[in-house]
């Protein structure tokens, strides 16, 4: 037995009853949010940029700077995370108590893992952007191409055909 | 699936291996001696005695050949040289050029639109009784 029903509707459809006579007798629509909102008690933020990990509260591994030698931090990353799950397994044989400084880390090494990855994206997008723009380029040169000759090709059946009806 | 993801995955993995290594070898691990103060510990039971010895060694090679996945798809990162602004600087000399292909495809179809209309006079000429060519603009 279901009791609950739906919320009714926001009552500001009566706002617009005379909309179809004159349409500045209702409100505007609400213009975009900009920054930071709040949605169901939870905020978001309107400018999607990945956050650096200090803002997370997480230390950072690899060096800082403009250019992120990318394969070699990750490589560099992929060997310590090596070293520290071999550390782990040696302290839980010889004093199994001091696992926790351990297993913090290995997960601040994955942190440092996926933060890396995740600032690779903008310039997948980059790159993605460039591969479609050579794509459309190459497409609307064929295309050109193949007017051209087209119109040719017309062109002279044209002329052959009037050519033959003057000889007539 | 793009080399991110992969990556991204292949992280995942090395990270379920991992705990589930450890989890395991820790749930199975047969009774140790702690002190030579306590009786030995009771044997264990032959079931886990037979594939023991084994699971370590099959489990350190899993991960180790995940860590070598790993690297394997770092190195087919296919990186570009120069960071940001080379790319972006691409991008516009890319989108210059489209602009300008683009007019020149406009063009292109501006003229052959008006030479459609062109065949299509003819077409009316040829169709229509007038025998003075004269008068016909397609023949220059």
């Amino acid at each position: 037995m279901a009791t609950a029903t739906f919320p009714p509707p926001p009552p500001f459809y009566r706002l617009y009853k005379d909309y179809i006579e004159n349409p500045k007798s209702a409100p505007e629509p609400p213009p975009p949010i900009e920054g930071t909102y709040v949605c169901f008690a939870s905020s978001y933020t309107t400018d999607d940029v990945l956050p650096s990990l200090e803002e997370q509260g997480v230390r950072q591994l690899y060096p800082k700077g403009p250019n992120v030698d990318f394969k070699k931090e990750l490589r560099s990353l992929n060997r310590e995370l090596q070293l520290h799950i071999l550390e782990l397994a040696d302290v839980l044989v010889e004093r199994p108590s001091q696992y926790a400084r351990r297993v913090e880390d290995i997960s601040l090494i994955f942190k440092n893992l996926h933060h890396l990855l995740n600032s690779l994206r903008p310039h997948q997008a980059r790159a993605t952007l460039i591969h479609i723009l050579e794509l459309q380029i190459q497409r609307r040169k064929q295309a050109v191409e193949d007017i051209k000759r087209q119109r040719e090709e017309a062109q002279k059946l044209l002329k052959e055909a009037l050519g033959t009806l003057a000889g007539q | 699936m793009d080399i991110i993801s992969q990556l991204q995955e292949q992280v995942n993995q090395i990270a379920g291996l991992t705990f589930n290594t450890f989890g395991t070898l820790q749930r199975d691990a047969p009774s140790a001696r702690l002190s030579q103060n306590y009786p030995e510990p009771p044997p264990n039971p032959t079931e886990d005695a037979a594939s023991f010895p084994e699971q370590p060694k099959q489990m350190s090679a899993a991960l180790v050949k995940a860590a070598k996945q790993f690297d394997a798809l770092v190195a087919a990162l296919p990186l570009s040289e120069g960071g940001e602004e080379a790319q972006l600087k691409r991008i516009a000399e890319l989108q210059a050029e489209n602009d300008a292909v683009g007019q020149e495809l406009q063009r292109q179809l501006e003229a052959a639109g008006k030479f459609f209309n062109f065949s299509d006079c003819c077409l009316m000429c040829c169709m229509c009784s007038d025998t003075s060519y004269n008068t016909c603009p397609a023949s220059k």
